[in-house]
């Protein structure tokens, strides 16, 4: 046996088994670190602050569970949120995240390590960013070996398309949702290796964990059923798979229902119902299985059959009538939009307006994945090479994770484990077979046919007549019997095993310095993605002074701390959904509506204030004792993420709740387009959104010409007027402004009138006092 | 002079009957039409007379060949299908609210006078008179964001009803008679097709073709419905967050081909008999994957100008 490089003989075997799992442990760790510290650059850019919106809640959320405990936490009832209605926060949220942090918090108290309680929010979406890498490493040496394993738990950790929910700061439910997911994954998979109770229940705890964490637990819901239909399906139905499903299932609903948020809907609801279906047909083929183990007739055994189908029918008819009859909730709205995508925007436009419910183009995939996704493919195809149990699991995690991932950009989250690990395996293999020292025997007839090519293309023609690959006898040998190879070798793995190898060390460094290439390429792409993209904490903003350095926009902050020191504790603020979170959190408000979007009716009621024009705005502003308004302006400084631009979203919700009041195209110019300038609809220039983003912005220029940098247009030198309102506060940039409501005139005057008045202008006869009407 | 003084409360009733007289004439109207009114300039006069009890729902549209609005031609059959469930609707409801139906070149004085520059449009005219009378006299208009579907429009229509229009989507035969015989079609080759359907190749192929054109961004051109290729005949959208069909096809071939290079260099190559052959292919595929995925890399500088990284390119 000839070696392409030496390789030393005097090592025992255990020496080289103890080393590889020194080095492994060594890599692992090595690991761990990477993935921790790729997600601190947002703490060293910036500081240590909470991100972005969603996470506010949670952080607020968690500090009432550090202060006051978990009962306290349970019953809360914050009458600060969605005033004037108010939130059961305890019965509405899923409680896993808190609850860990409350636990490490109390965890480090208890051995007098006063940590505050932020900076265990900040660092557990890096900290649990390790853990998804070991549960990565294990579910993928399930897959194919440790160094698979090691590949698969190294992107992982630095994969931007999972850095992009998990930096430093995103302290959000996806932050350890992933760990628990794959982590379950890896535990179902090990049950059904070992048909093992232990593990299956094992599967059950993480699940109800996961349950407790996240809403998108019933995707494990939903793939755990599915492989398990697959596998029966192609009849590879086992007492592993009996157990190890029973187990899980029991357990798993049993302890998820325990969830209050989560409550009946395990038997309740469509999304669920799949998992209670393959329990049953896993009870009847077991039985069937069982029955038939023990007759012989053959007219037992058609009966048998016969029934068995009979109750499998039974059971669905059942299953259609009790959705029929309402007794099982259908497909709940969010879950439906995946399948039907016009859905959403049709009936839920909050759904539809989420940015991060939009579809993914195909630059998204490449930033977050860069090479993995094309490593993927490969990854799925090796797994059909093998086909065990634990790889059709992948192939259909795979198709459906991919489908997901199309449809909406958040769902990138779930894909990227399974990208990771078919990569991993992909590569893995590639390295496995050019790392390799043996080389194979060169076969004696080979050698002397090795110049020409006729026995080639006659060998070509056997091997390749199957697919009839008839032009393969005079191409390029190399390149044409590479198809014919490839029939042959997925043939032919059934038969005697070919001989396998690789010959030389060239081709061994050129494949090596290659895949080392496109990992070190990989390394500076999620650097570069993670450092540029995906670590602002949108509170701050940062850009970049003409020398270079960095300047911080802190005009979110400025605003929110005004609004603490300077407001009494009860005031009311309205602003649209995105910024509720941040309201209560920061500025510690009362606040209309918030990103918990549970009410439309509400949301559209803010919606309908800030489409309207003042007059009808102002009597829905008292009556929900708004004391101030919030929007955000980009115009000044150029920030597209602005009020402006999300304004189509406030008026598309508040027509779908008053259809004859607020009517999208209203706001649109005759020519169909969407214009702040001079040229823009009445509807828009009345509306107080514009009013409150444009109020005294062309004062700012002197006399000259104002323009908006976001949509790069130019403002009317005369801005909008406010009766109902009055400027309290703008910050630095101009982002955040925020707007006083007028207390009713004491004369009792409207309030127009009385503006006019002071103003010194003749109170115009000739049109009469706009009466309120009220709102419906 | 005393009957002069009179004669208002003789043209009250006057007044009355004219009204009469105009709903019946449109309710002759639309009995002749096929339950839509075709309206010219002096029947839109009548239709929406200033003191009116009743709604009228109008459709502006221009479907002649020369005004080329596919659009106009798209939702006609719509129209037309709500229009004919409003007609199995007891007569006493249905003559309160009539369907209608103006073409630009029978009426373009109306177009000029309601200042409509395009087609279609559905406008509603609620009545200014009797119990159904609605304070607001300009007319509501119908937005097409939800397609031109009849099931939207019906539901949007039955808001200014006297009762909901009760308009039934009708029965796809259709498909579901391509359904059913592509069902029994399947069932009947089982037997046939079935070798092909037990090998995995089969399913890794569906697999692999799948997760390559979800990842090449098809749902988002499917949900966009962005077009094949752009106006001017590029190919590729300008803009991280956007992309046409055309790109899909392009990505899902790189990947395609970059994932293949990597199958042939683990699956087939060690396999060989010959170590010259075996030497060439792997120089080979080496080359194809270091040159598609340079190739990848460019077209991604296209769309993310920011992206500070290239290969061979």
């Amino acid at each position: 046996m000839s070696t392409a490089y030496p390789l030393p003989t005097n090592i025992s075997p255990t020496t080289v088994a103890n080393t590889a799992s020194l080095l492994r442990i060594v890599a692992f760790g090595l690991i761990s670190g990477a993935a921790i510290a790729s997600r601190l650059f947002a703490v060293i850019n910036f500081e240590s602050i909470i991100h972005e919106f969603d996470p506010w809640f949670n952080y607020r959320a968690t500090r009432v569970l550090a202060a006051k405990g978990f009962y306290e936490f349970w019953n809360w009832f914050d009458p600060t949120a969605w005033y004037p209605l108010g939130r059961v926060v305890g019965g509405t949220v899923y409680p896993g995240l808190m609850a860990t942090s409350g636990v490490i918090y109390n965890f480090l108290h208890y051995f007098n390590l006063p940590v505050d309680i932020r900076n265990i929010c900040v660092l557990l979406a890096p900290g649990f960013s390790a853990l998804t890498a070991w549960a990565t490493y294990m579910f993928t040496a399930e897959m194919k070996d440790p160094s698979a394993g090691l590949l698969a738990a190294a992107f992982i950790g630095i994969v931007p398309g999972y850095i992009s929910r998990s930096v430093a700061g995103s302290y959000d439910n996806e932050a350890i949702a992933i760990f628990l997911l794959m982590f379950t994954f890896y535990l179902w998979i090990k049950a059904l290796k070992l048909g093992s109770a232990l593990f299956g229940t094992l599967a059950a705890v993480f699940y109800f964990y996961m349950v407790a964490a996240w809403g998108g637990y019933a995707f494990i819901t939903n793939m755990i059923p599915v492989h398990a239909l697959v596998l029966l399906l192609m009849g590879r139905f086992s007492g592993r798979l009996y157990v190890a499903y029973c187990s899980w299932y029991a357990i798993g609903t049993l302890s998820s229902m325990q969830v209050p948020f989560v409550g009946f809907q395990p038997v309740r609801t469509s999304e669920h119902m799949g998992a209670l279906g393959v329990f049953g047909l896993l009870q009847i083929v077991a039985f069937a299985s069982l029955v038939r183990s023990h007759v012989s007739s053959k007219q037992f055994q058609n009966l048998l059959a016969i029934s068995v189908v009979t109750m499998g029918v039974l059971g669905a008819g059942a299953f259609v009538v009790m959705t029929y009859k309402g007794w099982i909730a259908p497909w709940t709205g969010r879950f439906y939009s995946l399948w039907d995508t016009g859905y959403a925007k049709k009936y839920i436009p909050i759904i539809a307006s989420v940015s991060e419910h939009q579809p993914t183009a195909w630059p998204s995939f490449f930033m977050d994945l860069q090479l993995l996704i094309f490593l993927f493919p490969a990854g799925v195809i090796m797994c059909f090479r093998e086909l065990r149990d634990e790889h059709v699991f992948v192939i259909i995690y795979a198709v459906v994770a991919s489908y997901f991932a199309g449809v909406m950009v958040r769902l990138m989250l779930t894909l990227t484990p399974v990208v990771c690990v078919s990569a991993a395996v992909a590569l893995s293999t590639l390295l496995d077979t050019y790392v390799e020292a043996k080389e194979p025997d060169v076969p004696e007839e080979r050698m002397e046919a090795n110049g020409s090519s006729a026995p080639d293309g006659k060998k070509t023609k056997k091997a390749g007549g199957a697919v009839g690959s008839q032009a393969s006898t005079t191409a390029v040998a190399a390149a044409s019997s590479a198809i014919s190879d490839f029939v042959s070798a997925t043939r032919s793995s059934a038969s005697t095993p070919r001989q396998k190898g690789i010959w030389g060390a060239d081709t061994r460094l050129v494949i090596l310095l290659n895949a080392i290439g496109m990992l070190v390429f990989f390394v500076f792409h999620c650097t570069w993605v993670t450092s540029n993209a995906y670590s602002s904490p949108s509170v701050v903003l940062a850009s970049t002074n003409p020398d270079g350095s960095q300047h911080i926009i802190d005009d979110y902050r400025e605003a929110y701390y005004w609004l603490r020191m300077n407001t009494p504790q009860d005031a009311v603020v309205m602003s649209w959904w995105d910024y509720g979170y941040q309201i209560a959190g920061m500025a510690d408000r009362v606040t209309l509506v918030d990103n918990n979007t549970w009410n439309n009716t509400h949301i559209a009621t803010v919606g309908k204030a800030m489409s309207s024009p003042e007059e009808v705005a102002y009597p829905i502003l008292r009556k929900h004792d708004v004391d101030y308004v919030l929007v955000i302006f980009g115009g000044l400084l150029g920030y597209s993420g602005d009020d402006i631009n999300k304004f189509l979203w406030m008026v598309r919700i508040a027509q779908g709740v008053w259809p004859d009041e607020i009517q999208e195209p209203n706001y649109f110019t005759p020519q169909g387009e969407y214009r702040v300038d001079d040229r823009a609809s009445e509807a828009m220039k009345t509306s107080l959104m514009y009013k409150m983003s444009y109020y005294r912005f062309s004062e700012l220029y002197g006399g000259g010409n104002a323009v908006d940098r976001v949509r790069n247009q130019q403002i009317p030198k005369v801005g909008p007027t406010l009766d109902y309102l009055e400027e309290a506060f703008t910050t630095e940039n101009w982002i955040v402004r925020i707007y006083k409501v007028r207390k009713e005139d004491t004369l009792g005057r409207d309030l127009k009138t009385a503006n006019a008045f002071a103003q010194g202008k003749k109170k115009k006869r000739s049109k009469p006092v706009s009466r309120r009407r009220a709102i419906v | 002079m005393k009957l002069l003084g009179f004669l208002p409360f003789f043209a009250l009733p006057l007044a009355f009957a004219a009204t009469k007289d105009i709903k019946s004439q449109l309710v002759s109207l639309a009995a002749t039409g096929n339950c839509v009114i075709r309206l010219d300039a002096s029947a839109f006069d009548l239709l929406t007379a200033p003191n009116r009890d009743w709604s009228a729902s109008i459709h502006f549209t221009a479907l002649d060949k020369r005004r080329r609005c596919a659009p106009c031609k798209e939702f006609d059959p719509a129209w037309n299908s709500v229009a004919k469930a409003w007609a199995t609707v007891p007569a006493e409801q249905r003559d309160n609210h009539f369907f209608a139906t103006l073409d630009f070149d029978e009426a373009p004085t109306v177009f000029q006078k309601l200042n409509l520059a395009s087609a279609p449009v559905v406008w509603v005219y609620g009545p200014t008179e009797g119990p159904r009378a609605s304070a607001r006299n300009v007319p509501s208009k119908y937005d097409f964001s939800n397609g031109f579907e009849a099931e939207p429009l019906a539901q949007h229509l039955s808001n200014h009803t006297p009762i909901p229009i009760p308009y039934k989507a009708p029965i796809d035969w259709a498909r579901w008679i391509t359904f059913i015989s592509g069902l029994l079609g399947f069932a009947l080759t089982l037997r046939f097709i079935a070798p092909v359907l037990q090998s995995r190749w089969t399913w890794a192929a569906i697999t692999i073709v799948t997760s390559l054109t979800m990842t090449g961004g098809f749902m988002f051109t499917r949900i966009r419905g962005s077009p094949y290729t752009g106006a001017d005949g590029s190919w590729i959208a300008g803009g991280y967050q956007n992309q046409f069909g055309q790109e899909v096809q392009v990505v899902a071939l790189i990947y395609g081909t970059l994932a293949f290079s990597v199958v042939m260099l683990t699956m087939i190559v060690p396999y060989q008999t010959s170590p010259a052959r075996q030497r060439l292919q792997v120089y080979l595929w080496s080359g194809v994957l270091m040159l598609i995925y340079s190739v990848l890399v460019t077209l991604f500088r296209v769309k993310n100008r920011g992206y500070p990284f290239k290969l061979l390119l």
